[in-house]
């Protein structure tokens, strides 16, 4: 992108709102094209609409964003049938929900189509091929009716094909578009053709190679203009031999989507992945995309005919018995909680509700005494967390074992007025934009083995949900948690909705970005119900039943707020100390640029790595957060021989590579990854990255922050931009970005282990694949830095690559040095991680799924890590100017590192 | 369409546009629980000219405007008198597809159904649009005169509102329950209703046009096709309001729209202002009045039921006029909105109630405003 400003995304809705997310594909599903799918043209010829509807649904649910629709075939009346069939999807709440593309040659149904959408569509699409009256006066219906609008790249001489027809018809169009009809320029979407290639004409061989030049110009010189094709097309020539052209269109989105493509017609089931095509069919199959060599297209033929593939295994477990066996059912229900043994639980509850008569006896007896043992001994720091979360899973698999005896009693029960006591109700949920589930899964876990009530709504739950869901069970506490900054404004969001509408209820405040003092002064005055930060899960059970204790809960209200209280007033006192933006500039990091610390890296532009092999991540894992996640602090390996925790440690350690034996051998999990490396010059405190070596095409921005509180003397002021060579030395610096995830497969993993009431293994494999995530990270960046140049005489071992003994850093956006989350916007561009490895962007710009890593890489020598700190309002108003975004929008991004009150 | 498309605001500032920058405008409260308590027969709806009627017409309010002007006056001028800067016609219903329930026998009793094709005489029938069109031009000289005369009297300049309602069918919904794809009525036929509406309302006077109470979101996008033909074929254009009417979860009624999906449906229409009206009390609307405040750079418009229905109360609705204004002053130091007023339930003593706890409320801040200050509120 050769500007500054923002590109506007695209708007639309169905029933619910659609926004294009920076770097992320959209994906138009196209089985509602009698064109793409002979199937969805004969239900619609034979009238069975009904059956044509469920292909739409199909869409939806396999992630088309938008669906195409439509109707052109000489045997279909196209304005009657497009008419019904939204009719048909309109009261088809799932699909519904998702944007339509009016798709059709004839302007009658497109029109008909219109009269359909309560949404904002597209249509698809308008052109210059019968001259500009006409296309201006289309596009001024499409703009009365509100939709975005796909032009062709036609004009009155015919379809461009040629590079150069593409770029000046969509020129003109865009030109019409917005100087004369006033059309939203975020709204228009061309398309410049994907014409079939390898059609044996040579004409055609250029076709993908112009398609893709046509996309990066349009980009690159008409503001906030989308491009989208019809994928399909390209392969047309291979029809019947599906493999081919999967890869057709798996490598030609790859490098569309790379010059900028937004969004394409394509069959969103079945799209392979880029680095999963084989690698001697990619190379064919590119020849023929990038047209590299003359006999490409006979070569690809006679190769796509000896084309097959097969695959399976399975895997088995064992049991023994032991001594505790021969005891009382009592005491072996016991003996399972505390050790958290499931396997003989079924058979012992069962023993149990014989012997006792009734379900509830079983659990308000000899279940409830066993957990009050493991909270008495949790409570006393003699049993470990892991444990207590197996013990919940035993818990949870004998009520489960009851629970069909309990219904079946429950109308005589609730006539006796019993009920299972609780000690309260429980509303847990993380905040809306935020994916991180591990830390609120152990506190609901361990509020579940304390006889509380959990309801857990998961991840991404909007405000109004949690009150509402609240409201519905009575709940006693709402717990929120949140990992990612821009959950604490959602957090303060909710304590606000609570005062509004008048709860009453306690607020708990957890996750890792949250804190004591953040809690205190910007969550708590918004409510005026207690509103408490639990540190970790073992704090969550004394908070908890202190709020919800009849005699203590004055006292320790009482406390609180003295504390809180405290917290605002140390916190009111003066602003830090702050040196202007000019001053901070003119103290950068004192470098000397010299030639020989400028590695020059072995490649350019953008590498995937998918179905990375696991065995090799595990060699790289950093252990000691894995214990932390499960509060046992110390450090690896020490942590192993320590004495107090020592024993818990080996065995969950034992337990975790169990599971990540498991995992590798059945391959549970797939790690997938991208990295590039891109010419790069700093300009002031931002970087421009080049398209090539030449360094005359700006192909993207950078934008950074610089340290301006508390540089005492001449201490200097920091920015990650201080680590590229400023463009005026001349020197030929590169800066690096990636991004990686072990998580694809891991919510299915741990939805399995949650069907089979095992918390304590689903809370596990999440923890490891967060190690997974970070040891790729750390396995990417080692590889990396040889790839750079200057990392092949290391030789370190992996304690040494975990303390970081190595040159360069790979900081992340959204931590201490570069705290503003939407500059992965700019990674997920520069790399297309959406369609390279599936990790989405959330609205807070977390990464989904969760055990994600991503950052930039920096290799010059005196390259390290800082803490931003405070800024002023001189480098705000400066960066908002420099990322286009509003001035409002920045400081909310920012809020936690702003010097003052935006407010004020 | 030739040349430059016009915005629906027209080029020049309109001093409502800039009244909304400075304070919170009020728009008066509700007309059919009002007239309610005036204590109207069917006889007095029905006057000289529809005594012979067949079916009643005493739930057919916007009729009033033709036989006791004298009472919609009145009610019109304690509007203005309570500090109302908008008044509404009373034109919620005056379309010639929503005056048919009251005019046209129903197919539904003679075991036929409604369909486009019982739609179609409606639209063609001569004297259903002759009479709508007398209920909008003359509801809105009406509006004119009383507006003119208060705005004269108080040296503050009224304006007047053509209200355009949601009517009685839905473009999004089938009653049919063995076929989802059918319509009752095709878009062009409410298209072509709308247009007709539209016209007389401007020929009546009307300053502005209210798109409002909107259940059906495809509903409204065809009064907004008809307002922009009606704006190119006429050469004349007004500021639009759009206010929709969500449910408990913030969803349009019939149609089942989210808040933000529905202003991008309708954001290219370049309103003066978009809000939310009618359907839930003031408290339940403003987790998605806070919604749309975020998402739309437009004057944002707040007029609410006074709660929920209450048989017991003489307006047949829960809330006072100190709570409405309490709720409304939550809305404006929340920073949410522009125009204020409110719906069923709400007289002349309820708006005034809310016109004096809205003095000196700043209003929210949107368009070039906001891109200088911080969105924060502290």
């Amino acid at each position: 992108m050769s500007t500054v400003t923002e590109t506007k995304p695209l708007r639309l809705s169905g029933s619910q709102p659609f926004t294009q997310q920076p770097g992320v594909f959209i994906m138009i599903g196209e089985r509602t094209n009698v064109a793409g799918s002979p199937k969805f043209a004969k239900l619609i010829r034979d009238g069975k609409y009904e059956e044509a509807v469920s292909i739409a649904r199909q869409q939806v649910e396999n992630g088309a964003n938008v669906i195409d629709i439509c109707m052109d075939e000489g045997m279909i009346d196209g304005v009657a049938a497009m008419s019904r069939f939204l009719q048909l999807l309109a009261s088809e709440p799932e699909v519904a929900k998702v944007p339509f593309m009016v798709d059709s040659s004839k302007w009658e149904v497109i029109q008909a189509g219109l009269k359909c959408l309560q949404g904002k569509g597209i249509v698809n699409s308008i052109s210059l091929k019968e001259g500009e009256e006409k296309f201006r006066s289309s596009a001024a219906t499409v703009l009365k009716y509100g939709a975005a609008v796909v032009v062709m790249a036609f004009d009155e001489q015919g379809q461009a094909a040629t590079y150069e027809d593409r770029t000046r018809i969509c020129e003109r169009a865009y030109r019409i578009l917005v100087d004369e009809v006033g059309f939203p320029a975020e709204d228009i979407i061309f398309d410049p053709n994907i014409l079939t290639v390898a059609t044996g004409m040579e004409e055609h061989n250029n076709y993908a190679v112009d398609f893709i030049h046509a996309t990066r110009w349009i980009k690159a010189n008409l503001p906030h203009a989308k491009v989208s094709g019809g994928v399909s097309n390209i392969s047309f020539s291979f029809r019947g031999n599906n493999k081919v052209r999967e890869a057709m269109h798996s490598a030609f989105l790859y490098h569309a989507i790379s010059a900028g493509l937004d969004m394409g017609i394509v069959n969103a089931g079945q799209l392979e992945i880029y680095e999963e095509i084989e690698p001697e069919l990619k190379v064919m199959v590119e020849d023929v995309l990038l047209n590299r060599r003359p006999d490409a297209t006979e070569r690809l033929v006679d190769f796509g005919e000896a084309l097959k593939a097969a695959g399976a295994g399975t895997t088995a477990s064992e049991k023994k018995a032991e001594e505790w066996r021969n005891g009382t059912v009592e005491e072996r229900i016991s003996h399972a909680l505390v050790r958290g043994i499931d396997a003989w639980i079924d058979i012992d509850t069962e023993e149990a509700r014989v012997k006792l008569g009734r379900p509830l006896a079983v659990i308000e007896g000899p279940l409830m005494d066993g957990m009050g043992v493991v909270g008495d001994l949790f409570g006393a720091g003699k049993m470990f967390l892991p444990q207590v979360v197996k013990s919940a899973r035993v818990m949870k698999k004998a009520v489960a074992w009851l629970t069909p005896f309990m219904e079946a009693e429950k109308a005589a029960m609730a006539a006796a007025g019993l009920e299972i006591r609780t000690q309260g109700k429980i509303v847990l949920a993380t905040v809306k934009g935020d994916v991180h589930d591990i830390g609120k899964n152990i506190v609901g876990v361990v509020l579940a083995c304390n006889n509380y009530e959990v309801i857990d709504m998961g991840v991404m739950v909007p405000a109004e949900k949690i009150l509402e869901r609240a409201r519905e069970v009575r709940a006693d506490i709402i717990g929120l948690s949140g990992l990612i900054t821009p959950s604490l404004d959602e957090m303060v969001h909710v304590a606000r909705e609570m005062e509004r509408q008048k709860f009453n209820l306690p607020l708990l405040i957890g996750g890792a970005t949250t804190s004591r003092a953040h809690t205190a002064i910007k969550i708590a005055p918004h409510y005026s119900e207690p509103v408490v930060h639990v540190l970790d899960a073992s704090r969550a059970v004394p908070v908890t039943t202190s709020l919800l204790s009849e005699e203590g809960k004055a006292d320790f209200v009482a406390q609180h707020r003295a504390e809180y209280e405290a917290v605002r007033k140390a916190h009111s006192a003066p602003r830090q100390q702050t040196v202007s933006l000019e001053e901070a500039r003119s103290r950068r990091t004192p470098i000397e640029w010299r030639a020989e610390d400028i590695p020059q890296p072995a490649f350019t532009g953008v590498r995937v790595l998918d179905g990375f092999p696991l065995a090799t991540l595990r060699e790289f894992i950093d252990w000691t957060p894995f214990f932390h996640t499960w509060e046992l602090k110390g450090v690896y390996p020490r942590i192993l021989d320590d004495e107090k925790q020592g024993a818990q440690a080996r065995q969950i350690f034992a337990e975790a590579n169990a599971l990540l034996d498991r995992i590798i051998e059945e391959k549970l999990l797939t790690a997938r990854g991208v990295y590039g490396l891109f010419p790069a010059g700093a300009i002031g405190d931002d970087v421009e990255l080049y398209t090539d070596n030449t360094r005359s095409g700006i192909l993207d921005q950078l934008h950074f922050l610089r340290q301006q509180a508390n540089r005492e003397g001449s201490e200097p002021c920091r920015s990650l931009v201080d680590f590229i060579a400023p463009k005026e030395t001349g020197l030929p610096d590169h800066i690096g970005a990636f991004a990686v995830t072990s998580g694809v497969g891991l919510k299915d993993l741990c939805e399995s282990f949650r069907a089979a009431h095992d918390d304590y293994n689903a809370i596990m494999a999440e923890a490891i694949a967060d190690r997974l995530a970070e040891a790729f990270a750390e396995c990417l960046h080692k590889r990396v830095r040889g790839e750079w140049g200057y990392g092949c005489q290391e030789h370190l071992s992996n304690n040494e690559l975990i303390e970081e003994k190595y040159r360069g850093i790979r900081p992340a956006p959204g931590y201490p040095a570069c705290p503003d989350h939407t500059e992965k916007g700019a990674i997920w561009r520069l790399l297309d991680v959406q369609a390279n490895t599936g990790i989405q962007l959330t609205e807070s710009f977390a990464m989904w799924p969760g055990s994600s890593v991503s950052g930039l890489y920096f290799a010059h020598p005196q390259s390290r890590y800082f803490s931003l700190g405070k800024i002023d309002r001189d480098q705000v108003a400066d960066y908002h100017q420099r990322k286009g975004m509003s001035l409002g929008e920045i400081e909310r991004w920012l809020g936690p590192n702003l010097n003052y009150d935006p407010a004020e | 369409m030739h040349g430059h498309r016009g915005d629906m605001t027209t080029p020049h500032q309109h001093p409502l546009q800039k009244i909304l920058e400075q304070r919170i405008a009020i728009i008066d409260g509700a007309m059919g629980t009002t007239i309610r308590t005036y204590g109207m027969k069917e006889a007095d709806i029905r006057g000289d000219r529809f005594r012979n009627s067949k079916k009643d017409l005493l739930n057919n309010g916007d009729l009033f405007s033709l036989t006791q002007p004298e009472m919609i006056g009145d009610i019109h001028r304690r509007f203005l008198e309570a500090g109302a800067d908008i008044i509404e016609t009373n034109t919620f219903g005056a379309t010639s597809i929503s005056q048919s329930e009251f005019f046209v026998d129903d197919p539904r009793e003679h075991g036929g159904r409604k369909d486009p094709a019982f739609y179609q005489k409606i639209i063609d029938d001569p004297s259903l649009a002759d009479l709508a069109w007398e209920i909008n031009e003359q509801s809105s000289r009406q509006c004119r005169e009383w507006a003119d005369r208060v705005a004269n009297d108080t040296g503050r300049q009224r304006f007047v509102a053509g209200a355009i309602g949601p009517l009685t069918v839905s473009l999004s919904n089938s009653p049919d329950a063995d076929d989802p794809g059918f319509r009752v009525v095709t878009f062009d036929q409410v298209r072509i209703a709308y247009a007709q509406q539209v016209r007389a309302l401007i020929a009546g006077g009307s300053d502005l046009l209210l798109v409002e109470t909107i259940f059906d979101s495809l509903n409204a996008k065809a009064a907004l096709v008809a307002i922009r033909e009606v704006f190119d074929e006429d050469g004349k254009e007004l500021p639009v309001m759009i206010s929709a009417a969500v449910g408990r979860g913030g969803e349009t009624m019939i149609s089942a729209q989210t808040v933000e999906a529905f202003w991008t449906a309708v954001e290219h229409a370049k309103p003066l202002s978009v809000g939310l009206n009618c359907s839930l009390g003031p408290d339940l609307m403003y987790p998605f009045l806070e919604e749309l405040a975020e998402k739309a750079d437009v004057a944002i418009s707040a007029y609410p039921n006074a709660g929920l229905p209450n048989p017991l109360s003489p307006t047949g609705f829960d809330l006072e006029p100190a709570d409405m204004a309490r709720y409304l002053d939550d809305f404006a130091r929340g920073g949410l909105i522009n125009i204020a007023g409110g719906c069923c339930g709400n007289t002349p003593e309820h708006i005034a109630a809310i016109a004096k706890a809205l003095e000196g409320r700043h209003p929210r801040e949107f368009g070039a405003a906001l891109a200088h200050h911080s969105e924060s509120h502290a």
